[in-house]
């Protein structure tokens, strides 16, 4: 039910609303018979007809004024050369449509798509569900047996929001469409969900570039190459995956790599190559590393991207390639472009979406799913089922989300230790012995004595080379500790509350920040030049 | 404020067009729910919104939920004012029933009324134009009143786009009477309408009335109508009794043959012949309203319908009237209001 005034647009039917003499009654005619159904007002009905059909809309007139007194009908003149002609009907109704005022606060707008030429009623739908008419489509029928009824009628309302069932099926192509992305894994980090619902939206609705931004091994190149599945699976890109890692390309061989070359381009050009925008063309083009990309390639790729076309290396014929780029990088392109590294030009045109993939360090609660998922992986790669005992699972995992655990590799570091642990496990389960073994190998790894780890650059920058070496190792060894706490941390009490977190639950008063801040004093260190420097390393 | 269910009884648009009616009279307002609710599409449909329309214009009365498929009205009327109004009805829907919602407030208004109704009048859904014409306000014009009407042309379905004018001197009171014998039959007639269709289809209905009611040919009577909008048929037999005239009517159908539809007609009048009552089943339920606001009457009539027990219950809950009703036969029941 509805307050609104019906306003119909429809196009005069010249074969199925012609008619003259009594007989006509006896017929069919869809624009007369939509005025007279019992349950549907037509307030005003602007009917479009051509100049040579004026003796039909004559007829209509008086006919309509007589069953339908309620009607208000007004015949508008619009000429086709050829009501066949897709571009001229649509140019036509196109304008219509601009020109026409629309009230929808006060009047309901319903396309009568019965009549007119089948081209006729493919512009009409089209205009409509693009919304130059926001309206809702009008069907009409003929009655089933006696043929002096007004037969049937069917609003049909475009907004497929509206309807729940297919509502519901969008839903669940939705999650589907997540779940693919995240390769079936049950990620529990917000900010990371949130994320790849968005890049889910973007792949497929969006041709333009995207841009991957987070740490080594946060899973950039992987998540491209999902993204250009699950764009294949919706039909969304026909051509092939594209795949370069840009710090491996380097001088003239860059050029050829990404643009191809023509035979005799170069000493030793012995064939022509494509290149690999070339290769992706219609399909999806994944630049990793974008930031290491020279200048001249820069300046290529933009116009690439912009125009479509590119010259190969050593031809004057430009060629053409559509494709979609995703581009990754661990560097702070801003500041390359401040640099002069990176093209301000490029980085706006790829900076249209672009996300930010936390580290695992940032996405704790992750690790247990990932653990899973790579136990599952390698079962399925290998063929042998491997296992992890339940003390064992817990002692990674508590290992794993502390914050010794540095993952500075991020999921590289994590599918290596569970390659490692799986590899060893002797009769397919991993014990407790194999997840020690590993902890201390991960440690390793991310604390090479041979290199000042993070916390030691950290606190040389803040005191100097000299003040730091005059530190007691009996001090310094946990200085390093609560440096590397506070450089994670957001706020002074948040460190505070990690590094005093066993006191805390037996203290009345609790003054986490107070302690640390009297701490840090001894050293001369103040919180806030701590969050300084620990930015810029 | 009087609530009314309108999916009470026989569930239909008569409940919507008695309460407006008799709203209209009394000064009562109401509130109507579940408006056609045992119907397959309840709600209000065009030709009750007409009718809303209509009883809203001559009763200044202010309407909540008049509008296309709504389940609940509220009307609240004030002054009926007598005086000019035309009203048009879309879908070739009975302008009928129009004036059979407005017409008991103009019965008892100020001053005399000169309505202007367009639409169907010939209808298969509704007591045609000739019905009213010559069996309905020659009853009530016996109350006090003079009610005359004029066929402009007629209006059949589908294309409507009748017209007829109704003229209305009211009274103060109305008087009921008796009507509870029909007296001798003193004219019998059969008349035929054909409206832009082969007059041969009239013809076929008449002769076949003659055979099957024993009739003489100076009883029939064949009208050729130019004027109408679309075409039509109809079909009428009209029993002149010395207290009253009774018509049956049946109508032509793209489909279905002249003497099947001549046989619909003929069917009632054997019926209404043999069950010796005067009043039949269409007059009975509009003579009601007209008899409660008289306060007093008596007729004769078939066996009830579902039709007129509701209506009866309808008026109950507007006028403190007494309708008793007492079957006398198989197909024979006195109503007397009192």
């Amino acid at each position: 039910m509805t307050n609104k005034k019906y306003v119909v647009i429809g196009l005069v039917g010249t074969t199925l609303d012609n008619g003259a003499g009594p007989e006509r009654w006896e017929k069919w005619r869809p624009t007369v018979s939509l005025c007279r159904h019992e349950n549907l007002i037509v307030h005003r009905l602007e009917l479009l007809y051509q100049k040579k059909f004026s003796s039909i809309v004559d007829v209509l007139v008086e006919d309509i004024s007589t069953v339908s007194p309620e009607t208000h009908l007004r015949p508008i003149q619009m000429e086709f050369n050829d009501p066949w002609d897709f571009e001229e009907v649509y140019a036509t109704l196109h304008e219509f449509a601009g020109n026409y005022e629309f009230n929808p606060e006060e009047e309901e707008y319903l396309v009568h798509i019965t009549t007119g030429t089948h081209v006729v009623q493919i512009c009409m739908f089209l205009l409509t569900e693009s919304r130059h008419f926001p309206a809702k489509l009008l069907q009409t029928s003929p009655p089933n047996r006696h043929k002096s009824e007004p037969g049937k009628y069917t609003i049909i309302d475009l907004d497929l929001s509206k309807y729940d069932e297919i509502a519901s099926r969008f839903q669940q192509e939705k999650r589907e469409g997540v779940s693919f992305l995240k390769s079936g894994i049950e990620t529990r980090n917000k900010e990371f969900n949130r994320q790849i619902e968005r890049i889910e939206q973007v792949a497929i609705a969006s041709e333009s570039p995207i841009l991957l931004m987070g740490p080594t091994g946060a899973g950039k190149s992987q998540l491209a190459r999902r993204i250009y599945e699950l764009k294949k699976a919706r039909h969304r890109v026909v051509g092939k995956f594209v795949e370069v890692n840009c710090a491996t390309l380097r001088g003239d061989s860059a050029m050829s790599a990404l643009f191809g070359h023509i035979k005799g381009a170069y000493t030793g050009a012995n064939n022509s190559r494509p290149g690999l925008l070339r290769t992706a063309d219609k399909g999806l083009l994944f630049l990793d590393e974008i930031g290491e990309l020279g200048l001249d390639e820069q300046a290529m790729l933009l116009r690439a991207l912009e125009e479509k076309v590119f010259l190969p290396l050593g031809s004057d014929q430009e060629v053409s390639s559509d494709f979609q780029l995703i581009a990754g990088t661990n560097r702070e392109l801003n500041s390359f472009v401040t640099e002069g590294k990176f093209r301000e030009d490029l980085l706006a045109r790829i900076n249209l979406w672009t996300f930010r993939l936390p580290s695992l360090k940032e996405r704790v609660e992750d690790i247990e799913p990932n653990l899973h998922y790579e136990l599952e992986a390698y079962t399925r790669r290998t063929g042998n089922r491997v296992t992890v005992s339940k003390e064992a699972k817990e002692f990674f995992l508590k290992f794993a989300t502390s914050s010794n655990a540095k993952w500075s590799g991020n999921f590289r570091d994590l599918n290596a230790a569970v390659t490692r642990m799986t590899t060893l496990a002797l009769g397919g389960r991993i014990s407790l012995e194999i997840v020690e073994e590993e902890i201390e190998r991960l440690k390793a790894t991310w604390y090479n004595p041979n290199q000042p780890s993070k916390e030691e650059m950290l606190l040389e920058s803040l005191l100097g080379k000299e003040q730091a070496n005059q530190i007691d190792r009996f001090d310094r060894i946990q200085l390093l500790d609560v440096l590397s706490v506070c450089s994670q941390a957001h706020t002074l009490s948040e460190a505070g509350r990690e590094l005093f977190a066993s006191s805390r639950e037996q203290k009345k008063n609790i003054n986490d920040a107070d302690r640390l801040r009297k701490y840090l004093a001894r050293f001369n260190l103040q919180w806030q030049d701590i969050k300084n420097i620990s930015e810029d390393i | 404020m009087l609530i009314i269910d309108g999916s009470f009884g026989e569930g239909g648009g008569q409940i919507l067009r008695t309460s407006l009616g008799l709203s209209l009279v009394t000064g009562t307002a109401f509130r109507i729910e579940k408006i056609r609710g045992g119907r397959k599409s309840p709600g209000i449909l065009r030709q009750h919104l007409t009718a809303i329309n209509a009883a809203a214009k001559i009763g200044q009365a202010e309407v909540v939920g008049a509008s296309l498929n709504s389940q609940q009205l509220t009307f609240i009327p004030k002054k009926v004012l007598a005086g000019d109004y035309s009203f048009a009805i879309g879908t070739a829907g009975s302008a009928t029933l129009v004036l059979q919602t407005i017409l008991p407030a103009l019965l008892l208004a100020d001053g005399p009324t000169n309505l202007i109704l367009e639409g169907g009048t010939h209808n298969p859904a509704a007591p045609p134009f000739d019905f009213l014409e010559k069996t309905f306000l020659k009853q009530i014009n016996r109350m006090g009143v003079n009610v005359t009407l004029e066929l402009v042309r007629p209006g059949f379905y589908p294309a409507g786009g009748g017209q007829f004018k109704v003229n209305i001197k009211p009274v103060k009171k109305l008087l009921g009477f008796e009507l509870t014998s029909r007296g001798e039959i003193i004219s019998r007639r059969a008349r035929a309408l054909v409206a832009s269709l082969p007059t041969e289809i009239a013809d076929r209905e008449l002769s076949f009335i003659a055979q099957r009611m024993s009739w003489d040919k100076s009883c029939l009577h064949k009208e050729i109508i130019n004027n109408s909008r679309g075409p039509g048929n109809v079909v009428f037999i009209e029993l002149e009794s010395e207290n009253l005239t009774e018509i049956f009517t049946a109508f032509g159908e793209r489909g279905v043959r002249a003497e099947a539809v001549a046989d619909e007609a003929v069917k009632e009048a054997r019926h209404y012949l043999a069950a010796g009552v005067p009043v039949g089943e269409y007059l009975a339920d509009q003579l009601l309203i007209p008899f409660a606001l008289a306060g007093s009457g008596v007729f004769t009539t078939f066996g009830l319908s579902l039709h007129t027990t509701t209506n009866i219950e309808i008026i109950k809950k507007f006028l403190k009237v007494n309708i008793n009703t007492k079957q006398l036969g198989k197909l024979s029941t006195t109503i007397e209001i009192a």
